[in-house]
Parts: C-alpha cells; sequence; structure tokens
C-alpha cells in the first residue's frame, strides 16, 4: 500500500532539499505550500479517517500536475498529516502539535467526528489557522469563530432538506405520501441533532405522524425489541440512524429476518454509516437493497474520472462523502491561495472568507462562498441509494448516477 | 526531620517544574506539560481513596466527569466563570463522593470495583441523554483571563501546579494524620480496624468526599484546558483507567506514585502517538501498552515503592536473626506462678450469651464475670466457640440472645469502633500488621480512639511502645519483625486505646519456648498494672502459668468455669480436652 511512511523525517530532507537548492533561484517565493490534514489514523475512527487522507493526496497530486499554485509561481501543495487520535483530549493535543509544530500551515481539513472537529478548531482558531471541514455539527459554527469553514449543510439543514425530497420521491414513485413515520436511533451527537429538526419541525411541516421513537445506546446488542416495535406498528417511512456498521448491521438483518427488509418498509438513515464499503464485509448487497441516506455529499455525476481513479489507486469501491469532500478541500485551498496571493495562514482565511462563489464542483449544492459564520452557502445534500450492492447517488438530480426507485409496498 | 525533608521535596519538584515551564516556548509541550499535571492531580485523588483504603475505583470519572461538566454548563448557562465554577465542581464532586459512597461502602473487594464502574457509565447516559453529546465553553474575546482563558499556555500550567501542590499537600497531610492512618488500617484490614476503635465507614465516606473534590476540581480544570466537554472524554472509561494507571504505576499509598507516573507515561504516550500515529497508526497503543505491562512485572508495587527499596533501603532490621532479648523482656521467670491478687469489682458481666449461624449453635447460654485486674483464659478444643464469644464481646456479631455489662452498662448492638472507645481492646489470632508503616505507626492507629490530638495519640502509642518492651523497635518497619515481635506490637496496638480490657484471640500461637515466656511476662506486667486480660488460648502449657481463672468451653457452651488448679484437675476436662497427658497428672 502507499503510505506515508516516514512522513516528517522525509519531508524535512525534502524541504530542506528545497531550499538549498531552489531557494537561491526562488528567493521570495515558498516551494511548497503546507496543508494540514488532521483525521483519526489510530483508533476506532481510522477507516474513515484514512479515506479522507486518500481523497487529500489525490486532490494535492492533480493541483500540483496542473502546476500547482498559479499566483505563487506555481509552488506545489504539501500535506501534512497528523493523527488525532480516538478522543477527544487527543485530538486537542494534535491540534496543539500541529499549530506549534507546523508554524507554516496555511490552513487544514479535518477532523471527521464532529466532536474532534469541535475541539481541534478550538485551537486554531486561537492560532488563526483556517479549517475547513466535512463536519456537520451546527454546534462547529455557532461558536462565533472566524477561522472555520463548514463545507457542508449542518445537520439540521440536512434534514430539513432531505426528507421534503424524500417525501415527494415516494409520492412520484409509489403514487401514494407516506403518512406516518418511526424512528430507531442510536444517541450519538450527529442523530440527536438530526432527530430534533426532525420532530420539532419538520413532522408538522410535512403532515407526517410519528408512531413510534426508539433510542439505544451504542453499541447495540440485540435489534429484536427494536425491530418487533417497527413490525408491530407498520410506518409508512422507518428512520434508522445507526452510526457504527454493526449497529447498522444488526438493525438491517433484524428488519430482513422479520420481513420487513429490502424496502418492504422504506428504510431512511442520515450518515454515511450504512453506505461505507465495509458494510458489505457484514451484510449481503439483498439486505442492504434500496436502503436510502442522506449525506452531506458523494460521489456524483462529473467525477466518474476521480472515482475510477480513486478505484485503481487505492482499491476504494466507490467515493464517500469523506474521500470526495476532502479531495474538494485541496481544491478550495488552491482556490484560496490563488486568491490570497501569497502562502500565510491569514491570508488564505481572509481569502477564504472573501471567496467568489464559484460553482461548486465537489460539494452539492450551492456555490463556494462562506457565510459570515463559516457555513458554505446553499451547501445542499445528496440521496444515496444502495441499488445492486452499489450506494449509489440519486439525488439532486443533476448530480445522480442512477435512478431513484421505492419500494413498492 | 523527614517531614521537612519531604516538603522540601515538594517544593523543589513545583520550582522545577515551573522554571521548566517558564522555559518551554513550544504550545504543544506546554499543553502537555499542563496535561501531566492535571493526570498526576487526578491520580493522587484515585489513590486518596483507592491507594491508602485498598478499594479500588473503576469509577473515579464519576466525579471527573462531573466536575468538567459543571465548568462547562455553567459557562454555558450562566455565563459562570471557571474560577468560580471550578471550586463549585469541587464541591459538587465532593457530594457526589458522599451520596456514591453511602450505598457502595456496603461493598468490599472486587464487588466494590464493580459498583464504582457502574456510575460513569450511568452518567455518561444519562448526559447523553440530556442532550449534551457536545459542550464547548464559548470563547471569550473580551476578557478572556476573568474566564481563564490565556494564549500563554505557561499560565494554564502554573495554575495546575497550584492544584498539583495543593493536593500533594493535602494527601501529605492525610497521610500523616489520624485520617490516613485510619484509611491505611482498613486497607490491611477492616475488621481489626473496626475493633481498634477506627470509625470504618465514617472514615472511608471522609476519603471518598475529599477524593470526589479533588476529582470534580480537577475535571472542572479539564475542561477548561480541553474546551470541549463530551461524555466519552470525561466520563468514559479511559478517564478512570487513566487515573489507576498512573498511581499503579508509579505507586500506591503515596503522594509521589501518582505525580511520577503522570511524568512518565502521560509523555510517552503522547510522543508514542505523535511521533508513530502518522507512521504506523495504531503501533503507538501497542508499545504504550507493552511497557506498562513490562514495568509492571519488573514494579509490581509501582516505581516508588521499587526504586525506595532499591536505593533508599533503611538499615535492615535485626528481623532475619533473633533479636537481643531487650533487657526489659528478662523477667525473671519461675515456673511457680505468684499469687495475684484480684479485686472483687466486676468489670465485664456476661450473662446468658448465645449466637447461632443456622443451625449451628455457636454459643449457647455462655454467662462468666471477668473482675477488674484478673487475667481469664478461656480455653476449649477448635470449633468451641472461642473467637465466636470474642467477636459478641466486641460487636463483630450481635448475639441472638442474652446481654453483655461493660462497667454495668449493656452493650449488646453497639459498634465494634464504639466498643472500643468503651475500653474494649482486641487483638486477632491471624495478625495483619501494616507491613510498610514503622512500629510506632502501626500502634498509632490504635491510639487514636482515646487521644483528643494527635500529640496526645503519639504519646499513648509511644508509652504502649515501652509497655510491651519494644521501644528499641519503634521505628523500624513492621514488616521486617520476627512473630514475637509482631505479637508484642499487636498487644501495643490495643494498649495505645487505652482499653479497660483486653481481649487476646490466640497471643501466643506461633511462638516458640522461649518466646512464649516473653509474651506471657509482657502480658502478666500489663495486668499487674491494672488492665483486664481476658485471654483465648488452646495450649494449655502455658495457660496455666498466666491466668487466673479458667473458662472452659465446648461445643459453645460452658463446661467448666474455674480456678487453673481445679480446671487442670478436672477429669471431665482433662480427659476430654486436654488429652493423656495432663490426664495422668491430674489423676496424680
Amino acid at each position: 500500500m502507499h503510505s506515508k511512511g516516514s512522513l516528517t523525517r522525509r519531508g524535512l530532507i525534502a524541504t530542506a532539499a528545497a531550499f538549498g537548492v531552489a531557494g537561491a533561484a526562488r528567493a521570495q517565493q515558498p516551494a511548497e505550500v503546507k496543508i494540514g490534514l488532521i483525521v483519526p489514523l489510530s483508533g476506532l475512527y481510522t477507516r474513515p479517517g484514512t479515506v479522507m487522507r486518500m481523497g487529500a493526496q489525490m486532490g494535492i497530486e492533480h493541483i500540483n500536475a496542473q502546476g500547482g499554485i498559479k499566483a505563487l509561481g506555481g509552488a506545489r501543495l504539501r500535506l501534512v498529516t497528523i493523527d488525532c487520535g480516538d478522543t477527544t483530549e487527543k485530538a486537542k493535543n494534535a491540534a496543539q502539535r500541529m499549530v506549534a509544530q507546523e508554524p507554516d500551515l496555511v490552513g487544514a481539513t479535518g477532523s471527521y467526528l464532529s466532536s474532534f472537529t469541535l475541539a481541534v478548531t478550538e485551537v486554531t482558531e486561537r492560532a488563526q489557522l483556517p479549517v475547513v471541514t466535512l463536519s456537520y455539527s451546527d454546534l462547529l459554527t455557532e461558536r462565533g469563530f472566524k477561522f472555520i469553514f463548514q463545507t457542508a449543510a449542518t445537520a439540521g439543514a440536512q434534514s430539513a432538506m432531505g426528507l421534503p425530497e424524500l417525501m415527494k420521491l415516494a409520492q412520484s414513485a409509489s403514487g401514494k405520501r407516506p403518512k406516518t413515520v418511526g424512528i430507531v436511533m442510536d444517541n450519538t451527537a450527529t442523530s440527536v441533532a438530526t432527530a430534533k429538526a426532525i420532530k420539532e419541525k419538520l413532522l408538522d411541516e410535512l403532515g407526517l405522524e410519528l408512531l413510534f421513537d426508539e433510542v439505544w445506546t451504542p453499541p447495540l446488542a440485540d435489534a429484536t425489541p427494536l425491530v418487533q416495535r417497527v413490525r408491530s406498528a407498520r410506518p409508512d417511512l422507518l428512520l434508522f440512524m445507526p452510526n457504527a456498521v454493526s449497529d447498522a448491521k444488526l438493525g438491517l438483518e433484524k428488519l430482513s429476518e422479520f420481513g420487513l427488509g429490502q424496502g418492504r418498509i422504506p428504510t431512511i438513515s442520515f450518515s454515511i454509516t450504512v453506505a461505507e464499503p465495509d458494510m458489505l464485509q457484514s451484510v449481503t448487497p439483498e439486505v442492504v437493497q434500496g436502503l436510502m441516506t442522506i449525506v452531506a455529499n458523494w460521489g456524483s455525476k462529473g467525477q466518474e474520472a476521480l472515482m475510477a481513479e480513486l478505484k485503481a489507486k487505492y482499491g476504494e469501491p466507490w467515493m464517500t462523502q469523506n474521500a470526495i469532500s476532502t479531495y474538494g478541500d485541496m481544491w478550495l485551498f488552491k482556490e484560496a491561495l490563488e486568491k490570497a496571493g501569497k502562502a500565510d495562514r491569514l491570508a488564505v482565511a481572509e481569502a477564504l472568507r472573501n471567496l467568489d462563489g464559484a460553482p461548486s464542483r465537489y460539494y452539492p449544492g450551492g456555490i463556494l462562498k462562506f457565510d459570515e459564520r463559516g457555513r458554505r452557502i446553499g451547501a445542499g445534500i445528496t440521496i444515496v441509494q444502495w441499488q445492486d450492492g452499489v450506494p449509489v447517488t440519486v439525488y439532486p438530480p443533476d448530480l445522480a448516477t442512477a435512478q431513484p426507485f421505492w419500494p413498492k409496498a | 526531620m523527614r517531614q521537612d525533608r519531604s516538603l522540601l521535596a515538594i517544593l523543589v519538584f513545583a520550582v522545577v517544574y515551573a522554571a521548566l515551564s517558564l522555559t518551554v516556548t513550544n504550545s504543544y509541550y506546554q499543553l502537555m506539560m499542563t496535561l501531566v499535571l492535571v493526570w498526576a492531580t487526578m491520580g493522587l485523588s484515585w489513590n486518596l481513596l483507592s491507594g491508602y483504603t485498598g478499594l479500588v475505583s473503576f469509577g473515579h470519572a464519576a466525579f471527573f466527569g462531573l466536575g468538567a461538566y459543571t465548568v462547562a454548563l455553567a459557562q454555558n448557562y450562566f455565563g459562570l466563570s471557571p474560577w468560580i465554577s471550578i471550586p463549585i465542581a469541587a464541591v459538587l464532586g465532593g457530594i457526589a463522593g458522599l451520596v456514591v459512597g453511602l450505598p457502595t461502602f456496603r461493598l468490599r473487594g472486587h464487588y466494590f470495583a464493580l459498583a464504582m464502574l457502574a456510575y460513569p457509565l450511568a452518567l455518561l447516559y444519562v448526559f447523553e441523554w440530556l442532550g449534551y453529546q457536545e459542550v464547548s465553553l464559548p470563547m471569550e474575546r473580551v476578557h478572556p483571563a476573568a474566564y481563564m482563558q490565556f494564549s500563554d499556555g505557561r499560565i494554564y500550567t502554573f495554575i495546575a501546579l497550584v492544584i498539583l501542590v495543593l493536593v500533594m499537600l493535602v494527601t501529605r497531610r492525610v497521610e500523616r494524620s489520624r485520617f490516613g492512618l485510619a484509611l491505611m488500617a482498613i486497607k490491611q484490614n477492616e475488621a481489626a480496624a473496626d475493633a481498634a476503635g477506627i470509625d470504618t465507614l465514617g472514615w472511608k465516606l471522609r476519603a471518598i468526599a475529599l477524593s470526589g473534590m479533588i476529582a470534580g476540581g480537577i475535571g472542572g480544570f479539564y475542561a477548561v484546558v480541553l474546551l470541549v466537554v463530551t461524555p466519552i472524554a470525561v466520563f468514559g472509561m479511559l478517564v478512570s483507567a487513566q487515573a489507576l494507571t498512573v498511581a499503579m504505576f508509579g505507586g500506591v499509598g503515596t503522594v509521589w506514585g501518582p505525580v511520577i507516573g503522570a511524568l512518565i507515561l502521560i509523555p510517552v504516550s503522547e510522543t508514542l502517538h505523535a511521533e508513530l500515529g502518522a507512521w504506523v497508526p495504531g503501533i503507538q497503543g501497542v508499545i504504550y501498552g507493552c511497557a506498562i505491562i513490562a514495568v509492571m512485572i519488573a514494579a509490581p508495587e509501582g516505581l516508588f515503592w521499587t526504586l525506595r527499596d532499591r536505593f533508599f533501603k533503611r538499615a535492615p532490621a535485626a528481623a532475619a536473626e533473633a533479636p537481643p532479648p531487650s533487657p526489659e523482656n528478662v523477667v525473671a521467670w519461675s515456673a511457680q506462678r505468684p499469687r495475684r491478687t484480684v479485686g472483687d469489682e466486676v468489670i465485664l458481666d456476661v450473662k446468658g450469651l448465645s449466637k447461632s449461624f443456622g443451625g449451628l449453635k455457636a454459643v449457647q447460654d455462655v454467662s462468666f464475670q471477668v473482675r477488674k485486674g484478673m487475667i481469664l483464659g478461656i480455653i476449649g478444643p477448635n470449633g468451641a466457640g472461642k473467637t465466636t464469644v470474642f467477636n459478641l464481646l466486641n460487636g463483630f456479631l450481635v448475639p441472638d440472645t442474652g446481654e453483655v455489662l461493660l462497667n454495668g452498662r449493656n452493650i449488646v448492638g453497639r459498634k465494634p469502633h464504639q466498643l472500643c472507645a468503651m475500653g474494649m481492646g482486641r487483638t486477632f489470632q491471624i495478625m495483619r500488621p501494616f507491613q510498610r508503616m514503622t512500629v510506632a505507626d502501626n500502634v498509632l492507629v490504635g491510639a487514636f480512639v482515646k487521644a483528643a490530638t494527635d500529640e496526645e495519640a503519639r504519646r499513648l502509642a509511644a508509652d504502649a511502645i515501652r509497655r510491651v518492651g519494644l521501644a528499641d523497635h519503634a521505628d523500624e518497619i513492621a514488616g521486617g519483625l520476627a512473630t514475637r515481635q509482631l505479637r508484642l506490637m499487636e498487644i501495643a496496638r490495643a494498649l495505645a486505646g487505652q482499653p479497660e480490657i483486653l481481649l487476646l484471640d490466640e497471643t501466643l500461637a506461633g511462638l516458640g519456648h522461649g518466646e512464649v515466656d516473653d509474651v506471657i511476662a509482657v502480658i502478666r506486667r500489663l495486668a499487674d498494672e491494672g488492665t483486664t486480660i481476658v485471654i483465648i488460648e488452646h495450649t494449655m502449657q502455658a495457660m496455666v502459668r498466666l491466668v487466673d481463672h479458667f473458662l472452659v468451653l465446648d461445643h459453645g457452651a460452658v463446661l467448666v468455669d474455674g480456678e487453673p488448679e481445679a480446671v487442670t484437675r478436672d477429669p471431665q476436662v482433662v480427659e476430654a480436652y486436654l488429652g493423656k497427658k495432663w490426664g495422668a497428672y491430674a489423676h496424680n
């Protein structure tokens, strides 16, 4: 596997060589511009962190191959990878290490779990280092911070956008509008935020009746009581929100076992967990067939070459939010660097705050511009559906790689 | 002298650490320097309860997390500065300690550990359910210092250092006071501690409250350092484990253990994470785990004790070889027992005492009287109910029927430590010396029940040590004493509480012939000095030379109650319990 082996030492040598050889010729321009990638590379969240690194590496390679940062005389980007571990404390320590020991970073991206991103950005905010994140907790951009840029729609916004679309989809595909809904969720921050938005506002707006609301604390030991609840209530729509593959597996297999799977009760998720490649190591494609999930980003139409490259290079069967968003983050930094005209974190942050609003190529919906809180303007969602063993983008239409199907109840 | 030196050591440590912190400009290393102190404090909190009492807690995250959430929520909802909310967090931690302690101290050993595990787990779910999955401390841009927010990381280190030094001083004070001795006594043998007049539940509650206060306070400070509080980060298993690991690694039951543990483990784990994390992700955990296992195998009691034993070993006590007889013990001993005059005043009056365990009648209708200044010997074969009688007398067991009058007052139903305060002292068949403590400290544990001040307690202890003839050994570590000296030390511990009546449980067991004589001489001298003594024994030979009166028990009932001469000649006693040799003697 292509690894970042002894990155630090090699990086030092490379930097030293660059300064030694090219330094004389181009004294004023940095030969390299460093972007930080602070993601979990050890512990429970290694897998998503690794996929984010793949996306970042691909982004950097593409940018460098296309001539680097033109405003800086073709300066090349270099990725500095920092493992933020699997606890909030480790994430905070890693962030402190990043700002202390990599003083010439112009920006960073990370850190998968919103708890980690929260801790990391507490540090980077004080160090005035711009951080771009795919985490979508509302809290991230509610703290009045000036150096955080959230590319994804917030958790609250995602369900607000996604559910009405699903209703339309149901109506057009099956001819009738769902009237009842049941929620089965874990109690992680993401699920709780999503469910809160749904229960407080959306259900009324959409005329949906909530039949039940079951919560479990991960790890789920036995899904039987939850699924029995589903079977006895028979909602038109089931919102199933796990955040761990093992929990998703238990729930979905039990649904299937009770004859409710494969969309006999249309099932919707709100995280990328149920669409991770890991899922297929735990369940058969039949169990997940038809399952839909509303996510902040997904490999979509127009990114076929990227998806193929990711598969060829890293063996990833499809492109999740982690890969495509982090890939896009590199382009976002390139954009900001071109605009800033210098490799300086304050200038880059300023540039990120004043982007021109170019069309967003690697994040769904909206434009490349952030509001005063750091939320990307018009950030949309994608709806992904498992079809024959592959989760494909089925919404929005301009990004969809396949047509959605609504299970015939 | 030793006290001053240890105080000096803490001060030197603080000054060196502060000076080191001043030279560190890298904010990341500075953060590490702060976290070392945080975890050292947390380790000390754990040590205060678990290190000294031996009741292992897997649940210190409960107090830590409550403190962290107190600070985070107080600032979010009430705009309260951590300068104010950290002390509040400490108080809440202390209260939580009491609330947790009251029900949980009913359990012992592994059951206590497991029960403690439940509290942080329960709280974790409660805080998730309340919707506090992620709470961040708002950034204060106007008056950051008023909210304990500083751009210079050194200030956090200084605050943490102040907290740590305070906690070290508190721990040191506890360690050297009756509080610490009580906790250590509980650790060694809770029953013996109770019998020595220690209110075990009361001291344990004080310990868990103080421990909870420290954990709550440092948890609150941790929230300020981390700036983000999540249930997993503050109530998670890792928090309790971290507290336990630094203490166990560095050394349990000492001020320095957790500090040493944190000084080594926190930087090592973080360095491994930083250096190897991005290279071979996860390898840091493997190396860290292996390193801890290796050190714990090499130094099972923790680094502090192992290093101390290796480099600062005290001059070896006369332990291994037989000690030279101290002049006080060499009392001319004649086989002919001198007549002792015993007054008529009844100090202990036992009437119709019975106790059954299920179908087994351990003690049946036992009545006897003990007069002031008398030595009463209770004999009988194994299983005759001798120790059960003692347990009924000193409050370990409550009799089914009957009453026990001590100086005319019925004492049935009172707790052992209360009875001890009323003048009932006892020793145990199985010795449980506090191995790492000096003889003086071992005895001191027993003195607190009568002493109002630590000063007076030391005087009482010194007096008791002198009376049993161990004055030359007072500063030796109990772990190095010979059996005879340990027996005497146990007697001294009971004596230090100035009992009116002293219950000695098989004090002569396991002693060689000459040693028996030494101990008997001591016991007799105590009786001569006015202490009433009840002694259990089954070695008849020694007892006839010692006691004024015999009580013979069989199957829980009194068989014979009489003068030694009469009892040893009683054919019933002789044939049934004392064997042929004495039987022949009796018929002569």
